[in-house]
């Protein structure tokens, strides 16, 4: 005979156990986690460059960076000073638990402050992918239009910040920050908007003040870690 | 894109469901993906299909389905279908707005006999 049985239980994949484990021994260590997503050539890696020379000898801090070729951003951000490994994915889209598991350990976490997971360039399938982060950082960019927001919502709608790099380039590229805005505030988020310039330096300085209060929020435990 | 490791799970969780009614067959297995959950329900179901193709159960029919995306507000509770992407409430103009379906994979229902 027969029978349906009734479930309606939540699909646990292999990655949201990679992603407890990693949650968890990032809160162990005390470090903040920050999962760093954008399309590809928003400035993802000019970000973290700028973020090493910035804080220098303040704070310590290491990257992870998710390519599917080649060491080269890896490279950039380890010549600005920051130690980084870099994942290539082969034909990978995004970043999975057991890729940033295997490569912290070159990393004594204890020893850090700051770990950057810089995820693929790809504003699709890493917001799906948990890497047991503290914060999600979404990097957009003036020359990518200003509806990226509402284009990408699964991505967006996860960010604890968004930044928007190439301010420079407004009037070059006619970018409206005022529609961009409007469409980060219609997707309901209500999280700080940093506009800011790798290549000028413009706005850097918010940025670096939004990484230090979220790494002495995490310090102090007064904000867990994502479930 | 990553389509084949969702079916993955979504497989091993319905064979350890089948392991507590042994001597059952597994006729039917009803998958719901939500809208905003990043994966693609046309891909999912084809994935699936292979595994269950293979598996010991060839007979049972997949059925995934959209889950379209439900949001309720924080302000005035009002629920209401999203549209679009614009996601302020249309009772009160709140933004303080979540999802309360349709942002995960979810497995609803197996038909056995």
């Amino acid at each position: 005979m027969k029978e349906r049985i009734r479930l309606d239980k939540r699909i646990v994949t292999e990655n949201d156990r990679f992603a407890r484990d990693l949650a968890e021994r990032f809160d162990r260590a005390g470090l903040l986690a920050v999962n760093l997503m954008s399309s590809p050539g928003a400035g993802k890696t000019a970000l973290l460059e700028e973020t090493a020379r910035r804080l220098a000898g303040r704070l310590r801090m290491a990257a992870v960076d998710g390519d599917l070729a080649t060491d080269r951003d890896a490279r950039r951000i380890a010549q600005a000073g920051m130690p980084c490994r870099q994942i290539n994915t082969g034909g990978g889209c995004h970043l999975n638990g057991r890729q940033v598991a295997r490569a912290i350990e070159a990393y004594d976490l204890d020893e850090l402050d700051i770990l950057f997971i810089e995820n693929v360039g790809n504003l699709v399938c890493p917001a799906s992918f948990d890497l047991g982060e503290h914060r999600r950082v979404v990097v957009a960019s003036t020359p990518e239009g200003e509806d990226k927001p509402v284009k990408y919502p699964v991505a967006f709608r996860s960010a604890d910040c968004v930044v928007l790099n190439k301010i420079d380039l407004v009037e070059a590229t006619g970018f409206s920050p005022a529609d961009f805005s409007r469409f980060v505030r219609d997707l309901g988020l209500d999280v700080p908007l940093l506009q800011l310039s790798c290549k000028t330096g413009e706005g850097l300085d918010a940025w670096i003040g939004w990484l230090r209060a979220e790494r002495e929020a995490v310090r102090r435990a007064e904000v867990p870690a994502k479930e | 894109m990553h389509e084949v490791s969702l079916a993955h799970a979504v497989w091993r969780q319905v064979t350890a469901e089948m392991e507590k009614h042994p001597g059952r067959r597994l006729m039917g297995v009803h998958v719901a993906v939500g809208a905003l959950s990043g994966a693609a329900p046309e891909l999912l179901e084809f994935a699936l299909g292979l595994l269950v193709a293979e598996s010991q159960w060839p007979q049972a029919a997949i059925d995934v389905r959209d889950e379209p995306v439900l949001l309720v507000c924080r302000g005035c509770g009002h629920e209401y279908p999203m549209d679009e992407m614009r996601l302020r409430c249309p009772a009160c103009g709140s933004a303080d707005i979540e999802p309360v379906r349709g942002t995960e994979l979810r497995l609803e229902s197996l038909e056995v006999e």
